[in-house]
């Protein structure tokens, strides 16, 4: 019973969500589009969270996957639609290699480690001017796929968060569910049960990587330029983590929901305080993590609290 | 015995280096010495808080940013100099640091390690932010005359002011090493960083230890804040890379080797300004310590599994 009424909401949600652009101005879909993408981001963040490690390296990812798209456009000539495919590929090509050195980290050498990739990414990037356009960054001439129509940019990024969704729940649903779970949970009983646990982190880091570059392809080709401070910047790290941890983590629904919030309130913040309302996150984050841990989810589903235990 | 024999191999090459560097490129010593000394100065007291205390503390640098403004603010408000700051700020900054242990990161010790990671990487955007708040992301500089000293050297010329943070750095250790071992307090530090149930057990409060380590690593940060506001403009982000620059020196030198981060900080500081010192190589600079914390934390791990 319960469950239908969520599934009902959830396609509720889903065709008001794919029927906005038929309705709203371009500043909400302007809108709508950025918490979209923080919004992948944040479930993507999560699903390598799920295996109890932490990345600060979001906006690496994703700025690798935005300069794959761009370069891919302008040295290489790809239609447009492709780069965006490639950035995808590119990025998790990239993260299938660094994988290998990384995955064996723990805790906070893991998180370090990612951190640092992000800044290597930015100033190599920063520092192949022939190649990339060095800080100045690069435009592209043939400007913004589909023309720049406010709608059509809005259903690409929607599309990008669906692959995000699908990814997210596959994670859910399959197997991997479990290895990433007893992962987290205790790597050595874990391993004694016969989980593979590089191979599982690998596919995790892979996939979320893959996703990131790809809604860094999103990105760059809807706003027809990078710059390494753009696409580098610390928001695409930042605020997903904020918004995830602040839904509820090791879960799709969490983020969601903490993107939708934490993206209207600062949107909201912004036209208030142009200077410093990412003040907003860094307390959202302290007291989210002090006070509850779980996230909101802990206050809206108190009673199926049990359950999720159990499966998780 | 192989242990010996590695060291004696190391110091050897370093030795070596150390001559060539001179005969070659002495300014690249003495910038590398020089920015050496401010690395290591901010890292010692994370190290201190990550030796004793078992937090990453992913604010540090943001808490040297915050007592730099609060520094700022006294010279202008009343017409001092930076250096007369020096011991206000620090222990202004000792209070902050102990005020924001008690309220957040004293409740996060208990759980799992990523959760504090992610605290104070919560504290660090807070405390940027709200800088930026207040001052905008404008940068202030004080002028003082005395820190373009320099000084000629046969036929090379360089600043001399930035030693003062070689001092600092080397005052630093010698007083953290006094503390340790000398004195009581110190003892009860040093004992309850090595098994902190044990040192309940003897009677020491392990949460008040906690306490003093973090405010009296923040009053180290907090003069060396002051100390770089005579040398450096200041902006909101100007602590968040000695954030990192810390973390990778510590895990250079190895958790709780104070000494060690001085040797690890020559090492940083030198390859940068290797780099920076020649045309082409001169905007990687940035990427050296970057890819020195991967090396060394991969290597490390490698190493681990081997033993």
């Amino acid at each position: 019973m319960n469950r239908n009424v969520s599934r009902i909401f959830a396609a509720l949600f889903g065709i008001l969500a794919i029927a906005l652009p038929l309705f709203a101005g371009d500043y909400p879909l302007q809108v709508a589009r950025n918490i979209m993408l923080y919004m992948a981001l944040a479930i993507t963040w999560d699903m390598l969270l799920r295996s109890g490690q932490i990345s600060f390296g979001i906006a690496g990812l994703f700025g690798v996957g935005a300069y794959a798209a761009i370069l891919g456009v302008i040295r290489a000539g790809m239609p447009a639609w492709f780069s965006i495919i490639f950035a995808a590929i590119f990025s998790g090509v990239v993260a299938f290699a660094i994988g290998f050195l990384i995955l064996r980290l723990r805790a906070m050498y893991f998180s370090i480690v990612t951190l640092a990739l992000g800044e290597i990414f930015r100033i190599i990037i920063h520092n192949l001017h022939d190649f990339t356009g060095g800080p100045e960054g690069v435009v592209m001439q043939q400007g913004v796929i589909f023309g720049g129509s406010a709608g059509k940019l809005y259903w690409l990024t929607l599309a990008g968060l669906a692959v995000a969704i699908a990814a997210s729940y596959w994670f859910e649903k399959s197997k991997i569910h479990f290895a990433l779970t007893a992962i987290r949970n205790n790597e050595i009983s874990a391993k004694s049960s016969g989980v593979n646990i590089f191979r599982w982190l690998l596919l995790a880091f892979v996939v979320t990587s893959a996703i990131q570059g790809l809604l860094g392809g999103i990105f760059v080709q809807s706003y027809g330029f990078a710059t390494p401070d753009t696409v580098f910047s610390a928001d695409f790290t930042l605020l997903p983590l904020a918004m995830a941890l602040l839904g509820g983590v090791y879960s799709t629904r969490g983020p969601i929901f903490g993107a939708i919030l934490l993206g209207l309130v600062s949107e909201w913040l912004k036209l208030k305080i142009p200077y410093g309302h990412l003040v907003v996150y860094g307390i959202i984050i302290i007291i989210v993590i002090l006070f509850m841990p779980q996230g909101l989810k802990q206050l809206v589903r108190q009673p199926a609290n049990k359950t999720d235990r159990r499966s998780a | 015995m192989v242990v010996k024999r590695r060291t004696a191999i190391i110091a050897a090459m370093s030795i070596a280096a150390t001559i060539a560097l001179i005969l070659w490129k002495p300014t690249v010593l003495i910038y590398g010495l020089q920015a050496a000394g401010l690395y290591a100065a901010v890292a010692i007291p994370m190290g201190l808080v990550l030796g004793i205390v078992h937090i990453v503390n992913l604010s540090h640098g943001e808490f040297m940013m915050v007592a730099a403004y609060a520094a700022y603010s006294a010279c202008k408000a009343l017409g001092m100099d930076p250096l007369l700051a020096i011991i206000p700020t620090a222990i202004v900054t000792a209070i902050f640091g102990w005020v924001i242990f008690q309220l957040t990161i004293r409740r996060a010790l208990k759980g799992p390690e990523l959760n504090q990671l992610i605290l104070t990487f919560g504290l660090a955007i807070a405390f940027t932010q709200t800088i930026n708040l207040i001052f905008t992301s404008q940068t202030y500089k004080i002028p003082l005359d005395y820190v373009s000293a320099s000084m000629d050297i046969g036929d090379i010329t360089f600043g001399t002011w930035s030693f003062v943070f070689v001092a600092v750095a080397i005052v630093y250790t010698y007083g953290l090493q006094f503390f340790l071992t000398k004195t009581t307090t110190g003892k009860a530090a040093l004992a309850v960083g090595q098994n902190p149930r044990g040192a309940a057990i003897v009677g020491i409060d392990v949460y008040r230890t906690y306490g003093l380590v973090f405010a009296l690593a923040m009053a180290l940060v907090g003069a060396m804040g002051a100390l770089f506001l005579t040398k450096s403009a200041i902006f909101p982000g100007v602590g968040t890379p000695f954030t990192m620059k810390s973390f990778c020196l510590i895990a250079m030198a190895g958790v709780g080797n104070i000494p060690g981060i001085l040797g690890a900080s020559v090492l940083l500081g030198v390859a940068e300004n290797f780099l920076r010192a020649f045309r082409p190589t001169r905007d990687w600079a940035e990427i050296v310590f970057f890819v020195l914390i991967i090396v060394v934390i991969v290597g490390r791990s490698l190493k681990g599994r081997k033993s």
